[in-house]
């Protein structure tokens, strides 16, 4: 490959945001009602379950570092999700146990594979990805025998609330979301606890010769995805008026791709929260703008796919310039 | 790119010594569901347990070859549902002869191991990362070819093919004959070859082969193309079985894979991918398989229970393999 010059080295990563913006304007003129409030609105809601799966990823990203092999990754944080929903819908809609049991447990199952995760990352020696893929696997059997690998509907009011309610004209559960992402932009980078797990995602070694404690970090980061992953169940039961079997895939698709667009967006060409709930919103944004031109739900998944490609790639390029 | 031996286990539990963890929980397992269900040690059995792996080993054997080479491909089980696509609709729409349609199923692998080369190689995109993208591209334009997700039946299909599946050769079946053939090619070429050393070698190190003058690039762009291949004809033997293909039936093998490749890894001292490690990983995923199915689970119970056996077996071999 022909060294590429400075000009291209910068514009190169910009790639994935051109062709994203001329997506979204392209829609815009297709659909103009993807500017009415309304859409606008559905677009946020849509893309709450995904924003709070990123806050997770894009944490676990910056306390292991960028490099997706041996750096940070966990995909097992759309299995936490679903397995918390699963375990929502089915002992409110079989057991009959009370919603705030129910969302108790449903947490406490989440931080456990949060926590076995870190086990395994920190104690066990596995690679994030390894460790992820592993635990996301037990998760998602555990679900489909939680739930009989069934669709369960609910009526349960919290759920109802946080899909219906709206005050002037802005879903409630938006404005329960987005306390939560200035929480973790605080934690992040307002606190010395974010500035320490930040600084063992930039050099470990450093960190840990400055006497940072770096697996103490690593091991909370992965528990704090999982209940990411907690709070977006709900919001899946809320977008899909219950537990619908086979949502991480999609989950996972837009999580990806999400969180590493989101990179695009700042200036290092790093992993950000704040990069990657724009990502996220915009590929709502993308989904909805899809659906209301006609484009059948597969092609859109398709394009998902071919999009992360076109993310990492121009990243990978950029990078691989610059060395 | 190393998959195997993460910086980020320094101060961790201390290794236990080599591969006796491994070899005691394989044997421990048997052991456990010989006392359990007392069937699951006759013959019979046992004959089914290599029947019931032959599909998986060949996907497993894939893996084997990518994550030898410092990578993890999540698209085998795509690589194996265009085998299956391919070699049915050869057979359906165009009428194709029996060989004709299993070199289709093949040249759909290609296909797919073409994408995941020309990422890997010319975009230089992580293996995961890419791997990744092929599996969501694969798996919705599987959707869109089916419009949902439908299967794709072929009940006409030439009784050769459909030995491939279910044929019996000498009293073993086609499918494990066909199985233990591409093991050789792999055993062959993986440990016994100077190309397989070469393979090792970039994914032990790759910039010290590079250095060494070994065609790093071209070497794992032919592994990709190679790996996806194998896949596919696990794949196209998969549609002779049920003489259909079913979407996304690849899904359920891929952690299976990854699990029989790192399992089979963390039997060897140096704790490398080696295709005979796969054959034992792999024949204990059948067997875990088989004991659940005897001990009369229903298949969200097996989920479960299976999903927890790959993550302790996972754990186990990782904490194994694990060097300072």
């Amino acid at each position: 490959m022909p060294t590429l010059n400075a000009l291209q080295r910068h514009a190169l990563p910009s790639l994935p945001l051109v062709i994203f913006s001329a997506l979204l304007l392209y829609l815009a003129l297709q659909a103009p009602v993807l500017l009415e409030p309304y859409t606008l609105n559905l677009i946020l809601r849509q893309s709450l379950p995904t924003v709070l799966v990123c806050l997770g990823l894009a944490t676990v990203v910056m306390v292991c570092g960028d490099d997706a092999v041996a750096g940070g990754i966990d995909l097992s944080i759309p299995a936490s999700a679903v397995l918390a929903a699963g375990i929502v819908a089915s002992q409110v809609a079989h057991h009959g146990t009370p919603i705030a049991w129910a969302v108790a447990m449903a947490f406490a199952a989440a931080l456990l594979v949060g926590g076995v995760v870190a086990t395994l990352v920190v104690l066990v020696g596995m690679t994030p990805l390894l460790a992820s893929l592993a635990s996301s696997v037990a998760a998602l059997g555990i679900t489909k025998w939680v739930v009989d690998n069934r669709r369960i509907n609910l009526s349960e009011p919290l759920i109802v609330y946080l899909r219906d309610a709206e005050l002037g004209g802005v879903s409630v559960s938006v404005l329960w979301v987005l306390p939560a992402v200035l929480l973790f932009y605080f934690l992040l980078h307002r606190t010395r606890w974010g500035m320490n797990l930040q600084a063992v995602g930039g050099n470990r070694d450093a960190a840990e010769l400055s006497g940072i404690a770096a697996r103490r970090f690593i091991a909370q980061a992965f528990v704090l995805a999982a209940a990411t992953g907690a709070g977006a169940a709900l919001l899946l039961l809320a977008r899909g008026s219950g537990f619908t079997p086979g949502s991480e895939e999609n989950l996972l698709l837009e999580m990806v791709l999400a969180t590493y667009l989101g990179a695009a967006f700042s200036p290092r060409r790093v992993v950000t929260l704040w990069g990657a709930v724009l990502g996220a919103v915009l590929v709502s944004a993308l989904s909805v703008g899809f659906k209301s031109i006609g484009v059948d739900i597969f092609w859109t998944g398709c394009i998902k796919g071919a999009l992360i490609l076109l993310v990492v790639a121009s990243s990978a390029l950029a990078r691989k310039s610059a060395a | 790119m190393n998959l195997i031996t993460p910086r980020l286990a320094r101060h961790a539990l201390p290794r236990p010594p080599q591969a006796l963890l491994s070899c005691l929980t394989l044997g421990g397992v048997f052991v456990l569901f010989a006392w359990l269900v007392p069937p699951f040690l006759q013959w019979d059995n046992l004959r089914n347990i290599v029947d019931g792996s032959a599909l998986l080993l060949i996907l497993a054997l894939g893996m084997t070859l990518i994550v030898a080479i410092g990578g993890i491909d999540l698209s085998v089980c795509i690589a194996f549902d265009m085998g299956a696509a391919f070699a049915i609709v050869a057979l359906k729409d165009y009428q194709l002869a029996w060989y004709l349609a299993v070199l289709a199923g093949i040249a759909g692998g290609v296909l797919v191991g073409l994408l995941n080369a020309l990422l890997v190689v010319r975009l230089s995109i992580s293996p995961f990362l890419a791997t990744l993208g092929t599996f969501f591209i694969g798996s919705s334009v599987q959707r869109i070819f089916t419009h949902g997700g439908g299967p794709i039946s072929f009940r006409e299909a030439p009784l050769e093919f459909q030995n491939l599946a279910v044929g019996v050769l000498g009293g073993v079946p086609v499918k494990v004959w066909l199985a233990g053939a591409v093991l050789l090619v792999y055993f062959v070429l993986l440990e016994r070859s100077i190309l397989g050393q070469r393979i090792h070698a970039i994914g032990m190190q790759k910039s010290a082969a590079q250095h060494a003058g070994m065609r790093v690039g071209a070497i794992v762009f032919a592994a990709f193309v190679f790996a996806s291949a194998t896949c596919a004809l696990g794949g196209t033997i998969a549609s002779a079985n049920m003489q259909m293909f079913t979407p996304m039936a690849g899904h359920a093998y891929l952690l299976n894979a990854i699990a029989a490749v790192f399992i089979g890894a963390s039997l060897r001292a140096n704790g490398r991918p080696h295709v005979l490690g796969t054959l034992l990983g792999t024949l204990f995923l059948g067997m875990v398989a088989n004991g659940f199915n005897l001990m009369g689970l229903e298949p969200n119970e097996k989920a479960a229970a299976a999903g927890l056996v790959l993550l302790l077996a996972l754990s186990l071999s990782a904490w194994q393999q694990r060097r300072r």
